[in-house]
């Protein structure tokens, strides 16, 4: 299981759901300046895409090893693709086409010394940030479900790597009740290919100081208090074993699997890693 | 741990602050000054320059990539062989910090890119006869030293004028089966022939080249179209992160990778590109500006003199000098004597 190498005749998908409800107007330290929320998940969704693309990057172009979709929820059910297309996902190969503005992104290093040095590096902007009304977070997984079944319905699908969604929110949904959630959440991680179930990966963005968890484990997520923590982690597929040696590499040797899918009040940064990790241990061909 | 590209590409841009031995290399970048990164099976490369040293640089994207080139490294140093070229892996070559503060360091690896060309351009300056002694020459030459390179393909191969050089040990044995890649020389004759009997258009896809291991290709990294001078300059100089400074009757200006005009020639004087800002001098005074040509600096100093490696400017206006940081603002007073600027003193760009 999780085994399926990708390549043009085992394609799979990622698809990233991004908060985009007003609250994620809320300001952060990300890169060590401050931004809004959107502006942050935009950038890490940009980094992501970059990802994505420049895996599939051979010499003779971008090889069409998978489906990507990004898509903003806000307002009344409001679930719209933020990376231009016709349709709801594409093909990576067509995302590297997209014109797309060059971010002048001046970035932060720390010198082995301590002090800093400023860099400016061109980076490629696919996603523009927004922030506006509800959060319609059960009816954008009602529509990743969806997508997602479809997807592995498709005859060509049927022995891919499965599919990987990423939600990215700030915050509880507003638009149903817990049940609601554990229910699409539950259908999501039903879905399969022969190589697996499909993946639902939670990232909280948070921003006051209670401390982070990622990739937590039973016992990690018992002693955390938050409720909402909780039921992210139930929401959360279980990460298959060929993620274990990375997530280990970051938490540290100590923490023994099964590890779940998620974060809760994790840093920016840490979720970029958390994207990098899963983006990693995918083969392609 | 290992890196994400994303990673990677900041280390090519920032190499003095991430690579610990190739802090002074340059990546090979595209007009928009992007480096132009591939990626195989196991590494993800880009091609750069140190003085007038062109190397591969790699990036492996598993540990497992570079288990599997330790043994082909380690003997590599033993064998001795002009057909054969430097293949070594960097140890904690890059460093970063993770998202906790920890510093994170991975290993790279080098291969020196011989002088020569790709063999797309082998073909239209070398004759048959030529070629197919040099991959004849180069399988005794495997066959001598038991090396099997596993994945021997056009774009995996170098011209320098009197022998192909292999590139891309990643799948490398050193082994006594060493007819593992007769087929592929094989394969490689037939190109030459067809080539040269005018079958061959240019299209090695028809030829099955393009799977597996398929690396960058002599026209979409090597491609001379780049570099190929064109008229209308009085002089030009090298490109750098894509901009190329150019001296016309009204000055000097940068134009881009495709000769087109990008900041207008109308300074007195200008420097090269790095890290996104260069030096220029106007009848007002020298400043310093974005690859946009909008002066973060405006020109009005004696003296800007721009230290890449340090995110920092010295600036000397009526004698007296001053620090500014990358983005322009003045970190320092105007003193009589010249600041020294040491990454180790106090004041930092941040």
């Amino acid at each position: 299981m999780y085994t399926q190498s990708i390549t043009r005749c085992h394609r799979t998908a990622f698809l990233l759901l991004i908060d985009a409800s007003g609250s994620m107007a809320e300001e952060i330290h990300f890169h060590g300046r401050k931004r809004t929320k959107a502006e942050a998940v935009a950038t890490i969704a940009d980094d992501l895409l970059f990802e994505l693309v420049e895996r599939a990057r051979r010499d003779d172009g971008v090889r069409d090893y998978y489906d990507i979709g990004v898509w903003a929820y806000s307002g009344n059910d409001n679930i719209s693709p933020i990376i231009a297309s016709e349709g709801e996902m594409i093909s990576v190969e067509a995302l590297s086409r997209i014109p797309t503005l060059i971010r002048r992104e001046v970035i932060e290093y720390r010198l082995p010394d301590g002090s800093h040095s400023l860099r400016e590096i061109p980076t490629r902007c696919w996603c523009t940030p927004r922030a506006e009304g509800l959060t319609p977070m059960c009816e954008a997984l009602r529509r990743a479900r969806d997508r997602m079944a479809a997807w592995c319905a498709e005859p060509q699908n049927a022995e891919s790597f499965p599919p990987v969604i990423f939600n990215i929110t700030d915050g509880e949904a507003t638009d149903s009740e817990e049940e609601d959630l554990r229910l699409v959440a539950r259908q999501i991680r039903e879905l399969s290919t022969a190589d697996g179930w499909v993946l639902l990966i939670n990232i909280h963005l948070g921003s006051d100081n209670e401390p982070g968890i990622f990739f937590p484990t039973e016992n990690e997520v018992q002693r955390c208090r938050h409720r909402y923590a909780r039921l992210l982690y139930e929401l959360s597929s279980t990460m298959p074993p060929t993620f274990d040696n990375l997530i280990r590499s970051e938490k540290g040797a100590a923490f023994r699997p099964p590890f779940r899918g998620m974060s809760y009040n994790a840093s920016a940064t840490e979720v970029v890693t958390m994207l990098n990790i899963g983006s990693i241990s995918v083969k392609t061909e | 741990m290992i890196p994400p590209i994303r990673l990677f590409r900041q280390a090519l841009l920032a190499p003095d602050l991430m690579l610990t031995t190739l802090c002074e290399a340059r990546p090979e970048t595209d007009a928009e000054g992007h480096p132009l990164l591939h990626r195989t099976s196991r590494f993800a490369e880009c091609t750069i320059r140190r003085g007038p040293t062109r190397e591969l640089l790699f990036l492996p994207l598993s540990p497992s990539a570079l288990s599997h080139i330790e043994r082909t490294v380690a003997t590599l140093h033993r064998l001795q062989s002009d057909s054969l070229t430097s293949y070594t892996i960097l140890g904690d070559e890059l460093h970063w910090f993770d998202a906790a503060g920890r510093e994170q360091r991975c290993d790279l690896v080098l291969q020196t890119l011989p002088e020569g060309c790709s063999w797309n351009e082998a073909l239209n300056t070398s004759s048959e006869e030529r070629l197919l002694l040099a991959l004849d020459h180069l399988q005794e030459e495997f066959h001598r030293l038991g090396f099997t390179h596993n994945n021997l393909k056009a774009s995996n191969l170098w011209w320098n004028g009197k022998r192909f050089i292999p590139l891309r040990y990643h799948d490398a044995r050193i082994s006594s089966d060493h007819r593992l890649d007769d087929g592929d020389f094989d394969r490689l004759r037939t190109k030459i022939r067809a080539s040269f009997s005018g079958m061959y258009e240019g299209d090695y896809t028809m030829y099955g080249d393009c799977d597996g291991m398929c690396v960058h290709d002599g026209q979409a990294a090597y491609s001379t179209a780049r570099e190929t001078p064109s008229d209308g300059h009085l002089w030009r100089g090298n490109l750098f992160e894509g901009l190329r400074l150019v001296e016309d009757e009204t000055g000097y200006g940068f134009v881009d990778g495709m000769n087109r005009t990008v900041i207008p020639s109308r300074y007195l004087w200008a420097g090269d590109f790095h890290e996104g800002r260069a030096e220029v001098e106007t009848r007002e005074g020298m400043g310093l500006i974005d690859r946009h040509g909008e002066y973060i600096i405006p020109p009005r100093y004696e003296v800007v003199d721009y230290l890449y490696t340090e995110s920092r400017v010295r600036v000397r206006l009526n004698g007296r000098w001053a620090l500014f940081d990358y983005l322009g603002r003045r970190i320092t007073e105007f003193a009589p004597e010249e600041v020294a600027i040491t990454r180790k003193k106090n004041n930092k760009t941040k």
